[in-house]
């Protein structure tokens, strides 16, 4: 007699009753298009397993503190580069991961997909293999795999709206859940109608053996997620925070902690760090003032060539205004690609679009007093004794490590704060 | 196979797999981390400029005329002739030498015979040579006079001279460093000469000049040593 408190799909031929016995032998849902889209489902999670996993391996390599190469192709595991990529602004973003004040770079997004991508697979592949099965189990996948579906959507609308680019790796992710969910779909469709036994007990086991998934992959994560102590120390102090030449730029005042912030307007790591610094809510907690240190041999002879040209000019400019100083840099990080590009061509570019732009410092720029601010900006750096290189974050004269300014920045900041809380 | 023991097996293979993959990921990353060199050892560290020119001999009287005409350690402000001639410990052609390879980093601000006040073409010559500081330590104004008139008055022309040339600068730039940079000499028409040579530097008027003109000068440079 058929215990009906038992799901038949798990039970041998022996334990069978008949109608499942016959079914069985024909094939159940398993045979023809039903165990196809199945299958199909199962390819499209592995798939997914394999965009999360590749993406979860290049956010761990970055666990060391270094640079490295993302990949970012279409192709799973293809398309490693080590320069900007709609990945790595993905990557650094803060919402590439959750709990970031907590953890250096935060539990990855893309280690909770790993983990519910190889449960689908596990899922799907147990009920490809199986021949009884019906719509009740069907119904478990589909359910199961709104939730990346769902995910993606949020995770969509959240890169090309907020982030403002799209990661190839995502794109394959956001494009193997939707075959999923197609999958499931159709397997549902073409499966039998299920019997009349309880399927309670059923879901509520694979719905824990998801979340057992998730569990695992989360804990072991946590456990082994490298330590580095020269984070919380930081990397060196400031000799002076003097100011005798005016040259601190007020970009917000949260009434926290004092701040510096070492930047070059026209240097693209400099704009990520506002945007992540932004998007961290960080600024809140911080009195932050600027340190320009243009990267361009026009001013700065610490540097033998030019590595971002024009930007001794939105210098002058934002120090000749300093009201304006904000406006002048957010406009500066929002025309970048475009101001480097038309300084190569004409270095005096920039001077005029800052003219246009900006009437009030229009008579400033390019003069002797504009320019010798700019100095004394650098000079600030120069009596510091700073690395040459922007950005640089100095906490309660503390200064943050070139490496704890990307992915560690919510974790590193937030421990500095802790003792002034 | 039973379809119990199947599902168990692609359970823990299910889970076994990327389990596996995140610790072998994630002990590559503490291996890494822990064999990384400091990032920033690499990297240069912001410093005042030191350009070729900077040979041991010039920035040994270099070190002399700052040390004796107030920029180090705060000592009087200013060197007279004789001072200058004794602590450069040079003839005043060898002193003058020793500028040569400064071509590119000075300028000249002349004066009219018996003048003292900056023209509008010289206040622009200084402010831009100011500006043009990079990353230079020190700003000398090397003053003299033409050797019309007597020695005395011309040595007070002179001072006068550098003088004049500081104190457009403290009231155009109000700079709080400029104290610290300024080395003022002046040289009436006793020591270190200039020849017409040095009438094809950078100066402040176009016109022809003589070597009386180049000499109702104030000789302005950054100099790029760290002494």
């Amino acid at each position: 007699m058929h215990d009906p408190l038992h799901d038949p799909m798990e039970l041998d031929d022996d334990e069978l009753p008949p109608q499942f016995r016959k079914r069985r032998r024909s094939g159940g849902v398993g045979g023809g298009g039903g165990r196809t889209w199945l299958w199909v489902t199962a390819a499209a999670a592995l798939f997914g397993a394999i965009f999360s996993g590749v993406s979860t391996a290049d956010f761990i390599s970055h666990l060391d503190r270094q640079v490295h190469s993302i990949h970012c192709s279409f192709i799973p595991g293809a398309g490693a580069q080590i320069g900007e990529s709609g990945c790595r602004t993905v990557m650094m973003s803060p919402y590439s991961s959750l709990f970031r004040d907590s953890m250096w770079g935060g539990l990855p997004i893309s280690l909770l997909a790993f983990a519910v991508f190889s449960y689908l697979v596990y899922r799907a592949v147990d009920l490809a293999l199986s021949d009884d099965v019906t719509k009740r189990h069907t119904m478990f996948l589909v359910a199961a795999t709104i939730l990346p579906v769902f995910m993606s959507l949020i995770y969509g609308y959240i890169s090309s709206s907020i982030i403002g680019t799209i990661c190839k790796l995502c794109a394959g992710i956001y494009i193997c859940s939707a075959v999923l969910l197609l999958g499931a779909i159709m397997a549902h469709r073409a499966a039998p109608d299920g019997g009349h036994w309880p399927m309670g007990g059923t879901y509520a086991r694979w719905f824990g053996e998801g979340v057992a998934y998730v569990a695992v992959l989360t804990v072991l994560y946590i456990a082994l997620s490298p330590v580095s102590e020269k984070s919380l120390e930081g990397c060196g102090t400031l000799v002076s925070t003097e100011d005798k030449s005016n040259i601190l730029i007020p970009l917000g005042k949260g009434g926290g902690a004092e701040a510096i912030a070492v930047l070059d307007p026209l240097c693209p790591a400099c704009k990520g760090f506002d945007n992540r610094l932004e998007a961290s809510g960080l600024g809140k907690e911080l009195d932050l003032d600027a340190v320009l240190f243009p990267l361009d041999s026009d001013c700065n002879w610490m540097v033998k060539e030019s590595l971002h040209p024009g930007a001794c000019f939105v210098s002058q400019a934002m120090l000749c205004d300093k009201d304006a100083a904000p406006k002048i840099l957010a406009w500066a990080f929002e025309n970048q690609e475009e101001l480097l590009a038309a300084a190569k061509d004409d270095p005096n570019a920039v001077k005029k679009r800052l003219k246009d732009t900006f009437p009030s410092v229009a008579s400033c720029v390019g003069t002797a007093r504009a320019k010798n601010k700019v100095n004394k900006s650098l000079r600030w750096a120069v009596k510091n004794a700073l690395p040459v290189l922007t950005p640089q974050l100095f906490v309660n004269g503390k200064r943050v490590c070139d490496e704890d300014t990307d992915l560690g920045l919510e974790f590193t900041v937030s421990k500095m704060l802790e003792g002034r809380r | 196979m039973s379809p119990g023991m199947r599902t168990a097996g692609l359970a823990v293979l299910g889970i076994v797999i990327p389990s596996t993959m995140v610790v072998v990921w994630m002990g590559r990353a503490e291996r890494e981390m822990k064999a990384a060199s400091d990032a920033t050892a690499d990297v240069a560290l912001a410093s005042a400029s030191e350009d070729d020119y900077c040979s041991p001999r010039l920035k040994t009287v270099l070190r002399r005329v700052a040390g004796a005409c107030g920029l180090i350690d705060g000592a009087g402000r200013g060197c007279k002739p004789g001072d200058a001639k004794n602590v450069a410990a040079l003839s005043g052609d060898d002193f003058n030498t020793l500028f040569v390879p400064l071509a590119h980093r000075a300028s000249i601000v002349q004066f009219d015979a018996e003048q003292v006040d900056l023209d509008e073409r010289g206040k622009s010559l200084v402010e831009s040579a100011w500006s043009e500081q990079r990353g230079a330590s020190f700003f000398f104004v090397v003053a003299r006079a033409s050797p019309d008139g007597n020695a005395a008055f011309n040595q007070k022309l002179s001072q006068q001279r550098a003088e004049s040339v500081l104190n457009h600068l403290d009231q155009r730039f109000q700079d709080p460093d400029l104290r610290g940079s300024v080395g003022l000499l002046w040289l009436g028409e006793e020591y270190a000469q200039l020849d017409e040579k040095f009438c094809e530097w950078r100066r402040s008027r176009e016109e022809d000049c003589t070597t009386k003109d180049i000499n109702r000068s104030a000789f302005v440079a950054w100099i790029d040593c760290q002494i």
